[in-house]
């Protein structure tokens, strides 16, 4: 993979940079051919689903991990087989992994310690740390005396405390409560503007993704599916796969024949009978006769049954009131569809409905997925 | 009693649960007299063997029997630590015991965390050898023992006491297993942090099995506090000789004199019975765990 989707020479210079790495573990290889550069002072996500090899990518920016094919550089330096230690990069663990034996004093200033830094000098920068992660009231507990976000500040802290330039997070929040988890998105975001470090983060939850990161990487079985800024992957997904992964609910994808392409302008044959226009990239090559035509549920809307601008019409199956909107699944010609109403709609399930189409934000995918 | 009070706490309970509960107090009652019953059977030899020391001689070798001294003495006690050497044999003692505790722990924990943590060619090789070697009866090494020893010159010192206590392959099987259950994040976590493999055991994975070294370190120390058979062999002169051989030796020195030889076995008793009582649940932990893997 030569080239990829998405991404624009940035004008940041990189900082870290991937260049054709490959990890097998045996027989499985968890991360394929994969070339990726992160800007300085940028938030980078890696998302994915389980098992993408998110983990193992930064697993393997870290050191934790020996790369088997292709070299990871840091500032321009092949840090390939330079220890996880002398990397200045900090990386924040799914489970805190804090050292359970040590307050978070000690926790905090345990690589200062090791280091041979003075008693001063980790006092200083503990104290330091723990004012930035209003931790000064906790110092002398240990982590079975603190609260699930406390623990991820320490976490946090003693990443912090080592000054590094690259911060590596695993996951950190999915061990919170869904509140506070909001709560130490936003932390994290403000940190992020503090300190002005490149930061890499993975997560499976693209809401943490869409809100913290200016650039996303979707991973897709140990390669990149695409990078972009997260607006860019919702709007133009380069391929189905970021089109069904990027929003919630997900993305509609309806069978559709190719009647004509012209002047970027394709004229697609819906099922049911009604044709809609859609614009497309390049130009398809006239032999792509069907495809894929990607719609998000809140791009569909609900219109009376013979309304001569319906793309499609069917029965509704489920309505679900969500209070500021409505979710209803309708059978159509092109199997069940997902549309997002408005809060009050009134409609309920065994109502025949038209459905129209804002054509301007649909994609049409072909047969191997890519967008056309 | 507990269950009794918090039934009359509760909101007033059906029938057939209260019967229930004074059924099992029932049967719990017996079961604590059958395990008092058991104990002073248990504890009387122990009882017995004090206040004997207590009696002059001549009281100890009357028939009858009395379960507190006529003649209350401290005669005995008095003797033994002044006229044989068990002031002597307790330093021999302590500092065998001390030594072979200190180098078991440290070299059984080494090993362990290099079996658990560390990729090294022979790693496995190294790991059946110690498990086979702990399927040795140690008795049966005992010539092999005293003929490398004699070699090394080292019959009738302390060294030559310490030496072959050291092999401990369950310390380090047991520390291997310990290791193995740390979660593989901490180790993530402190590499990251910088730290080589000796911060790795002695500032990690030590510490956070502290538990573990402990109840290991008592029950060293106990075992080699009551070895009897190897320092018997090995140490001839009574300078060398530590409490446990020594007893002996005070039997062999004045012929039976029950109050004394009883004087000094519980003198030699009395470390282990206090380790014994201040570390009482970890002691109970170590034996569990060392018969977990002998068992
Ligand atoms: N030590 C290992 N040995 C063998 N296979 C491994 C190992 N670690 C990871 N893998 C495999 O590599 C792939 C990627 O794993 P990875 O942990 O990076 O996934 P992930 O994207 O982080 O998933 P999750 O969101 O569940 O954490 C998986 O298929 C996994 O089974
Ligand atoms: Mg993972």
């Amino acid at each position: 993979m030569s080239a990829i989707p998405g991404n624009k020479g940035g004008a940041a210079a990189p900082h870290v940079e991937l260049r054709r790495v490959t990890k097998r573990y045996g027989v499985v290889t968890a991360i394929n051919d994969l070339t990726l550069t992160v800007e300085k002072g940028s938030f980078t996500a890696l998302l994915g689903p389980s098992g993408c090899g998110k983990s193992t990518l930064l697993r393997m920016i870290a050191g934790l991990e020996r790369i088997s094919a292709g070299q990871c550089f840091l500032d321009g330096v092949d840090v390939t087989d330079v220890a996880p230690a002398k990397r200045r990069i900090a990386m924040v663990f799914q489970s805190y992994a804090l050292y359970p034996h040590m307050t978070t004093r000690q926790n905090i200033a345990f690589s200062l310690s090791l280091a041979g830094a003075s008693r001063k000098e980790q006092d200083e920068r503990t104290h330091e740390v723990a004012r930035i992660l209003q931790l000064e009231d906790y110092l002398d507990r240990r982590p079975a005396e603190l609260s699930g976000g406390q623990r991820q500040r320490v976490a946090i802290g003693r990443a912090l405390v080592r000054h590094p330039e690259v911060f590596l997070f695993d996951e950190p929040l999915s061990n919170l409560d869904a509140k506070l988890r909001v709560q130490m998105r936003l932390e994290l975001a403000k940190l992020h503007a503090t300190l002005h470090a490149t930061m890499i983060y993975v997560t499976h939850d693209q809401t943490e993704a869409m809100t913290l990161a200016d650039k996303i990487v979707v991973l897709d079985r140990g390669r990149v599916a695409q990078v972009g800024s997260p607006l860019e992957l919702y709007n133009r997904p380069a391929n189905k796969f970021v089109a069904a992964f990027i929003g919630s609910p997900s993305m509609n994808f309806l069978p559709v024949g190719l009647t004509a392409v012209e002047g970027g302008i394709a004229t697609v044959a819906l099922p049911g009978g009604r044709t809609a226009r859609v614009r497309v990239g390049g130009a398809p090559a006239k032999a792509v006769a069907t495809a894929e035509l990607g719609v998000r549920p809140e791009h569909l809307s609900l219109v009376v049954a013979d309304d001569a601008n319906a793309a499609l019409r069917g029965e509704v199956a489920i309505v679900e009131h969500l209070g500021n909107l409505t979710l209803l699944y309708v059978d159509t010609p092109a199997g069940q569809v997902i549309v997002e109403g408005p809060g009050n709609v009134s409609v309920r399930s065994g109502d025949t409905v038209g459905l129209s189409l804002r054509e301007a934000n649909a994609r049409l995918f072909g047969a191997d997925g890519a967008s056309l | 009693m507990t269950d009794t009070a918090l039934v009359s706490d509760a909101p007033p309970p059906a029938a057939r649960p209260l019967v229930r509960l004074r059924q099992l107090d029932l049967f719990g009652a017996v079961v604590t007299l059958a395990t008092l019953a058991g104990a002073v059977v248990w504890a009387f030899p122990l009882y017995w063997g004090l206040v004997t020391t207590f009696k002059p001689e001549t009281e100890i070798v009357q028939p009858g029997v009395h379960l507190w001294p006529q003649n209350f003495t401290f005669e005995n006690y008095a003797h033994v630590l002044m006229q044989t050497k068990i002031g002597l044999w307790y330093v021999n003692s302590l500092v065998t015991s001390g030594a072979v505790t200190v180098i078991v722990v440290v070299m059984a924990a080494a090993a362990g965390y290099a079996i658990s943590q560390l990729e090294f060619p022979g790693r496995r090789v190294f790991w059946a050898m110690i498990l086979a070697s702990f399927m040795v009866p140690i008795p049966a090494l005992i010539v092999n023992h005293f003929v490398l020893m004699s070699q090394f010159g080292w019959i009738n010192t302390l060294q030559g006491v310490v030496a072959p206590q050291l092999i401990a392959p369950v310390t380090v099987i047991i520390y291997k297993q310990f290791f193995d259950s740390v979660p593989k994040d901490f180790r993530e976590a402190a590499v990251m942090d910088g730290a080589n493999d000796f911060q790795l055991l002695f500032r990690i994975y030590l510490p956070m099995n502290w538990g573990i070294t402990t109840a290991l370190a008592i029950i060293t120390f106990i075992g080699a506090w009551n070895l009897f058979l190897w320092p018997f062999l090995a140490v001839s002169s009574e300078e060398k000789l530590n409490v446990a051989v020594g007893i002996t030796q005070v039997h062999d020195a004045f012929g039976v004199q029950y109050g004394r030889d009883l004087a000094v076995a519980m003198l030699a008793a009395l470390p282990v019975a206090i380790v014994y009582l201040i570390f009482q649940r970890r002691v109970t932990q170590a034996i569990m765990l060392s018969a977990g893997i002998k068992g």
